[in-house]
Formats: structure tokens, C-alpha cells, sequence
């Protein structure tokens, strides 16, 4: 599966997610290619799931895929749990 | 002994001074000691190369975007125009990119050792702002020693700086990140640091934290500022009508190639919002294999280290302020831009990304020390800095390498800090 990580600018903090998200994927033994990128082309990157700051979910909430908020990026412990709630209820 | 002279001229043809190659050996070690796979190893490497080279072609598209927005708006104000012979950031990078990147690699190291030996235990992590600083640091170089100046001795004293800015920097502005996110376990990594340093400590004089602007509604209409693509776009096509509509049709004449001038303006608007999108995207493929090897090799050899990070991770602490820091920065620029031009001194370019980035955290600070007040006062110094030191920056301090850049990428600590680095190199230069 493919999993993007979002901010504005698609430079700094989704980098950062992305390598905590990358971090949670191999700690869960779960197969998925992590990217990140900014809020207008998440779209184009027809992803299966979308990870953010909770502050950009209403700007993500028209997306066709699941959208989950992060309060804190370097939170790995936060990541893990909302992650491991996502692939339970899958 | 001739062989040996060879192989070092090879060397250095090929492989110093071929910046794009440089960059993806750098990235190729970085995915090595992190240990990768081999499919991620070859694929990583191209990545980071195929990012200098589309940061390249970004910034063409830009330069040619930008190429009517000066006289057209000099013409406005009546400014005699100062043709100045640019390099360009593409012909730049293309020039002294490898330097830039090794400043980025060995300024990194040095931040790492002073981490591990000083008291301040932070390690900066925001790659597209180290690449940005190191580019203009090499500019600033450049543009005091000429052209000639010897790459490697840019490349020691410049490392040496970077590193220590990239230490005592978080460290200086942790007092109030704490403040802001209750913790001590994150710092700030980011050029907005003097802005946002200055708007906390003047906040804390004239304002009030209680009443902070986490009182007030703000209407959802601001909710499209968080798109920056768009923002640009709206923005640059606003001005370019605007200019276009106030030069006239007919001095519009000399750029539109018989285009009807109000479409021109709209379409160069769109064409330098397209170009930026270029370079950003480069500028993501060339940090995202370097940041993660970066912070591996950190958490190594400083394990108790705190991360100095991007800026946005302090708007959710007061999303609000974020909005009234950056409306105040944009006011602001807007009267100087008003005053610079009429009173002939520079043209300004509204730099969207730097304004609405280090405005929004700036005001995050002043929030946190003077609510309100503190605020608008931070969104005030950030539209101050980025105004003059736009102008300062084009007309005297990088005029002939990287002018373009510093029209929508220049920022606070950039014109700050590098204000004073090119007043220090005058003396010895």
C-alpha cells in the first residue's frame, strides 16, 4: 500500500512524519511504500492513506482515501496507536 | 607523480565540480550507512540527482517569469532601471552547487559535534532550509570575494558558521518554545528564529498573554492560505495585472509578444507559481534521501539530543495567531512596498512562502508572550525584515549571483544574519 504524509509546503514537517511513519510501518512489520508531499498534490499521488496535521484535515476532507490527524509529529507512541486502530478496523 | 596530478584534475573535473554527481555520491554514503536495501540505494541516488537537476529547471522558469516584473513595475513608480548581470540561482547552483551541498554536509557535522560537546543539545533537521541557507551563505561569498574565490575556502569558513548558527539558533529561541508547547522535548529549526525571537520579546513588553488570539473566530474563508500553490499564483497574477494595468498597454507592448497585457499578467503569475512548484518538488527529492541519514547519524553519536524542526510544528499550538501574524506581515509589506516605490528606492516582489511561513510562526511567538498584540507586533517585524531586506539583499548584497531567489525565498534570518556575514567579509575582503 502507499501511504502519503502531508503539509503545507510539502517540505519540512511531512518529511518528519514520514520518518516516524516509516519507523511505526517497520516496527508493525506492515508492507507499505511511505512519501511526503503538500496538500495540493496529495491528490495526484493516488495514495491508500493520508496522514496530516490535525490543522490541515479540513482542507483534506473532500480526499477519497482515509485521512488520519496527528497532533504530534514526533510523537512516535501517538503514530503507532492511531496507525494500529487504522489496520485493525480494516 | 604526473598520474597522481591526473587523477586529481579528473577528480575534480568530474566529480568536485560536477555538483550533480557530488550530490548524489553524498546521498549514495547516506543511504549506504543507513543501510539499505540495493533497489532503495540506486533509487535514492537517482532521486537526489534528479532533484538538484529539476531545482535547476525550477529556477529558469522562474528567472524567465520574473524577467517582465521589474521594469514593468520600475515604469509604474518612474525608477530608473539598474540592469544588473545576474547570474540566476539556476546558473548559480549549476556553478557552485556542489559547494552548497558539501556546506549542507560538513555544517551539519559541525552542528552534530558541537552538540555532542557544548551544553546546547540541539540538532537542526529542516533539510530545505539548510539547503537554502547554505546556497545564499555561498552567494554571499561569492559576491564579496568575486567570482574567482576559491570554492574550498567558502566551503571551511562557511561550514564553520553554518554549524554554529544551526546550534546556537534553536538554542536561543528554546526559552520560548517551551512557552508555546508546554514541553522541552522539540526545538525550533528555522530562519524565522530572529523574527520570531524579536516578536516574543517585544510581546512580553507591550502585551497581554491572557488575551490571546486563540479568543478570537477567525472566518474560514483563510482556510485557502494553507494552499501555498495557490496563494502564489493569486497573488503574483494579482500584481502582475495590476502593474500591468497601471504601466499600459503599450509599455506592456516591449514583453507580451502580442498577447493582450492583462492575460500576459495572469499567465506570468501563473508561470512563476508553476516554476516555484518546480523547484519545490526538487528540493523534496534532494532532502528527503540526505534529512533521514542526517538524523540516523545524530541520533547516534547525540542520543539526548533535541530535534530543532521546520515551523509549522508550532502552528497548532495557536492556529489563529497564525492567520493575524501573517495578515499584519502582509499589511505591512504592502505600505512598504507603496513607500519603497514611490519614493524610487526598490521595486518589492511580495515573497508569498517566506511571508505566510515565518509570519505564522513569528505571530505563534508573540501570541505566546503578548496574546494579541504580540501578534500583530511579530507579524509587523516579520513584514519589516522581509521588505527591507528584499530590497537591501537585491540591490547591494547578492546582486549579481542570486537575486531571483532572494525575490521569493529570502527570509528573516537570511537578511539578518546574512546582512552582518557580508558586512564582516567587506573587511576582509
Amino acid at each position: 500500500m502507499k501511504i502519503m504524509t502531508v503539509c503545507g509546503l510539502g517540505q519540512g514537517t511531512s518529511l518528519l512524519l514520514k520518518m516516524n511513519v516509516e519507523e511505526v510501518i517497520n516496527s508493525l512489520g506492515i508492507d507499505a511504500e511511505v512519501d511526503n508531499t503538500d496538500l495540493s498534490s496529495v491528490a495526484l499521488e493516488n495514495p491508500d492513506l493520508i496522514l496530516a496535521g490535525e490543522y490541515h484535515l479540513d482542507s483534506l476532507k473532500d480526499a477519497d482515501v482515509p485521512v488520519i490527524g496527528i497532533s504530534d509529529f514526533m510523537d512516535v507512541e501517538e503514530i503507532k496507536s492511531k496507525l494500529k486502530k487504522y489496520f485493525e478496523n480494516k | 607523480m604526473s598520474t597522481l596530478i591526473n587523477i586529481s584534475k579528473w577528480l575534480a573535473d568530474n566529480i568536485f565540480g560536477e555538483p550533480a554527481v557530488l550530490i548524489g555520491i553524498i546521498a549514495l554514503i547516506g543511504l549506504l550507512v543507513q543501510k539499505k536495501s540495493k533497489s532503495e540505494v540506486i533509487a535514492g541516488t537517482i532521486k537526489t540527482i534528479l532533484g538538484f537537476l529539476i531545482i535547476q529547471a525550477g529556477s529558469g522558469v522562474v528567472v524567465d517569469a520574473m524577467g517582465s516584473f521589474g521594469p514593468m513595475w520600475q515604469h509604474v513608480f518612474g525608477i530608473e532601471a539598474q540592469p544588473i548581470q545576474a547570474m540566476g540561482t539556476d546558473n548559480f547552483i549549476a556553478t557552485y552547487g556542489g559547494t552548497v551541498t558539501l556546506m549542507m554536509t560538513f555544517g551539519f557535522l559541525i552542528n552534530v559535534i558541537l552538540a555532542r560537546f557544548t551544553p546546547f543539545k540541539y540538532i537542526y533537521l529542516t533539510g530545505h532550509m539548510m539547503f537554502w541557507l547554505c546556497l545564499v551563505v555561498t552567494g554571499i561569498f561569492v559576491e564579496a570575494f568575486g567570482p574567482d574565490v576559491s570554492q574550498t575556502k567558502i566551503l571551511l569558513i562557511g561550514s564553520v558558521l553554518i554549524g554554529i548558527y544551526w546550534t546556537l539558533q534553536p538554542a536561543y529561541v528554546q526559552k520560548y518554545m517551551k512557552k508555546i508547547t508546554g514541553k522541552d522535548n522539540i526545538a525550533l529549526g528555522h530562519t524565522v528564529s530572529f523574527a520570531a525571537w524579536s516578536g516574543a520579546k517585544l510581546g512580553s513588553l507591550i502585551g497581554n498573554p491572557e488575551k490571546s488570539c486563540e479568543n478570537i473566530k477567525v472566518p474560514k474563508a483563510f482556510d485557502f492560505l494553507k494552499d501555498s500553490n495557490v496563494v502564489i499564483v493569486t497573488v503574483m497574477g494579482l500584481f502582475y495585472c495590476i502593474g500591468a494595468v497601471l504601466a499600459g498597454s503599450e509599455y506592456m507592448g516591449n514583453f507580451t509578444g502580442g498577447k493582450n497585457y492583462i492575460v500576459y499578467g495572469l499567465l506570468q503569475g501563473l508561470k512563476f507559481g508553476g516554476g516555484i512548484a518546480v523547484i519545490l518538488y526538487g528540493v523534496k527529492l534532494l532532502i528527503s534521501q540526505i534529512v533521514p541519514a542526517f538524523k540516523g547519524f545524530a541520533t547516534k553519536v547525540v542520543p539526548n539530543a533535541k530535534p530543532a524542526l521546520d515551523c509549522p510544528v508550532v502552528y497548532p499550538f495557536a492556529p489563529t495567531a497564525t492567520i493575524i501574524g501573517f495578515a499584519a506581515a502582509f499589511v505591512t509589506t504592502i505600505i512598504m512596498m507603496v513607500v519603497m516605490g514611490l519614493t524610487a528606492f526598490y521595486v518589492f516582489v511580495p515573497p508569498m512562502i517566506a511571508l505566510f511561513f515565518h509570519a505564522a510562526a513569528a505571530g505563534v511567538f508573540g501570541n505566546a508572550t503578548g496574546g494579541v498584540r504580540g501578534t500583530i507586533i511579530a507579524g509587523v517585524i516579520t513584514g519589516l525584515v522581509i521588505s527591507l531586506g528584499q530590497a537591501i539583499f537585491v540591490k547591494y548584497i547578492t546582486p549579481t549571483t542570486v537575486p531571483d531567489f532572494i525575490l521569493w525565498g529570502g527570509d528573516t534570518d537570511m537578511f539578518i544574519f546574512g546582512s552582518i556575514l557580508k558586512f564582516i567579509l567587506g573587511i576582509f575582503s
